[in-house]
């Protein structure tokens, strides 16, 4: 029976919208320096490994991993960068121990977004350089090809994808760590300037900066540590085919299959009565119905009408994004998988303020990696 | 202690910038499909020769079973809208007057397809399920290029000859 593993220290840089007062390695070392508190480690003498998660073309440098372990208590121990999501590197950390090869690891993520002068070319540098980057167009419009494909299939409709973006900036007004809570109307969502349609301005995550360092440990290592432990008993990740010409429009396969891993792992064969709440992936407002949908825990088709019922409200059944999201909190980048296990964590902790949850014990997070992606990643949380 | 930054630009900043250049390769199946557009003024797909699924753009090898794929051929670029947006911002965030539609259009005969502007057509007008036509330029301006292909638009039904 592998080790099992829990989360015993969180920590993050403050969120905001822009951060000109700390260049990107010292917004790091604060996320480090609380997590490293929180949990009661000293990294130079406690951590075993470290493991980033990074983008070079985002970070504005050809060998970002090379200036990870400074700033993270690091140097001249084992470090590695993975790219992808933070749940990615949430996972390697949770294999590094259950393999033996670690006790206590340390992950790390970022944004730094208000560095970047040309999010948009370097954004739309993912796309395929000889089928479709020719095209110049915004990276978005794939957002809007998306959206309108998924309610076609689901029908689902576009005003049950207003009523997330309303949900969600109104539950970022009780998060501290949220840059863009506001009340708005389904009205003003509907009414904002297009963007990509169906897909309007206010559907679309606006971008923020963030740091968040996690301390994870094997249960043989815990009992020496402050950190009060969360559990993870289920992760996992899948990949769809990159090719707009195959993938599967109009359903998130990726979170499912990924879902179904870390499900089987966890022991959960009804996410929806043995889950207490989760954090979902609300980059765009159709992607949280779309991403309810595919974890299973509610069924296709069914998602837009458990807004209109309340169901996904922090009072519901199944409160979703009670954080308020990336719509509500800013989009993070690689970093969006761990805020969403922040979210989680503070929950299980009972430490989440102004939204906590009355009795939860089991939470999910669920992340995928942006356009034009198709790559999710599943991770369960529970109280100890 | 009071002092607040509110532009990064105004201090403590360095500007930097990547010139990133590349050439991509496109491949034996993509040089069929980019000659089949330069050529003759069509599209080419490729077969899995295990599973029978028709590619497009053609590929050298199955996603699904990964066994090899036939020759590339021809087909007609011909399909149907998949699904669409009515883009209102270009690349640089600008708004786009008027708006440019792109959709995804599942080439008829093909498990592919490939995301293209749509022309010669309202937005309002458009519909999922629209059957649309490729219009290339003149073989005389074409360069071997996705963009050799202007838009695609509704495919016009001539009434029968009389």
């Amino acid at each position: 029976m592998p080790e099992r593993v829990a989360i015993v220290g969180v920590g993050h840089s403050d969120i905001r919208s822009i951060t000109p007062g700390l260049s990107c390695k010292e917004m790091m070392y604060e996320a480090a320096a609380r997590a490293y508190e929180d949990a009661g480690v000293n990294p130079r003498k406690d951590v075993d490994s470290f493991i980033c998660v990074s983008e070079d073309f985002w970070e504005g440098t050809s060998i970002y991993d090379e200036y990870v372990p400074d700033q993270l208590g690091g140097a001249l121990r084992p470090v590695h960068t993975v790219t992808g999501d933070g749940i990615h590197a949430l996972a390697c950390a949770a294999m590094l121990i259950r393999t033996g090869m670690a006790r206590v690891v340390v992950v790390e993520g970022h944004s730094k977004h208000s560095d970047m002068r040309t999010p948009a070319h370097i954004h739309n540098f993912a796309y395929d350089p000889i089928y479709h980057r020719p095209l110049e167009a915004h990276p978005h419009h794939l957002a809007g090809l998306e959206m309108n494909r998924f309610l076609h299939v689901t029908g689902n409709t576009r005003e049950q994808c207003g009523l997330v973006v309303k949900k969600n900036l109104a539950n970022a007004l009780l998060n501290p760590r949220a840059v863009y809570g506001a009340r708005v109307s389904l009205e003003d969502v509907l009414g904002a300037p297009p963007a990509f349609t169906p897909l309007g301005e206010l559907d679309i995550a606006r971008p923020a900066d963030g740091g968040f360092v996690m301390v994870v440990a094997g249960e043989r290592a815990i009992a020496g540590l402050a950190g009060e432990p969360v559990w993870i008993t289920g992760y996992g990740w899948c990949t769809d085919t990159p090719a707009l010409d195959s993938r599967q429009w109009g359903e998130a396969a990726y979170a499912r299959l990924a879902a179904q891993q870390a499900y089987r792992m966890a022991g959960i064969t009804d996410p929806f009565r043995e889950l207490d709440f989760a954090e979902v992936d609300d980059s765009f407002s159709y992607k949280e119905l779309e991403h309810l949908e595919a974890l299973r825990i509610c069924r296709p088709g069914e998602a837009g009408s458990w807004l209109e019922e309340g169901v996904t409200l922090p009072s519901g059944d199944f409160p979703v994004n009670v954080s308020g999201g990336s719509l509500g909190v800013g989009h993070l980048l690689e970093a969006t998988g761990l805020h969403r296990v922040y979210e989680v964590v503070l929950q299980l902790r009972g430490q989440a303020g102004g939204n906590q949850l009355p009795d939860v014990a089991r939470g999910l997070a669920q992340s995928w990696r942006n356009l034009p992606t198709t790559t999710g990643c599943v991770v369960i949380l529970e109280r100890a | 202690m009071r002092e607040k930054l509110t532009n990064p630009e105004h201090v403590r900043t360095w500007p930097g910038s990547i010139p990133v250049e590349y050439v991509y390769t496109a491949g034996v199946a993509g040089e069929a499909y980019l000659r089949a557009i330069k050529e003759r003024g069509r599209l080419a797909a490729s077969a899995c020769l295990g599973c029978g699924t028709k590619y497009l753009p053609p590929r050298l090898y199955c996603e699904r079973c990964f066994e090899k794929t036939g020759e590339p051929r021809d087909v007609e670029a011909r399909g149907t809208v998949e699904t669409f947006t009515v883009a209102h911002r270009d690349l640089e965030g600008r708004q786009l007057e008027p708006p440019v539609v792109y959709a995804f259009v599942r080439i008829d005969g093909t498990a592919g397809g490939l995301v293209h502007r749509l022309g010669e057509v309202d937005p309002g007008d458009v519909h999922i399920g629209l059957e649309v036509e490729a219009v290339f330029l003149p073989p005389a301006q074409r360069t071997g290029s996705i963009l050799d292909i202007a838009h695609f638009r509704p495919v016009r039904h001539r009434p029968a000859a009389t």
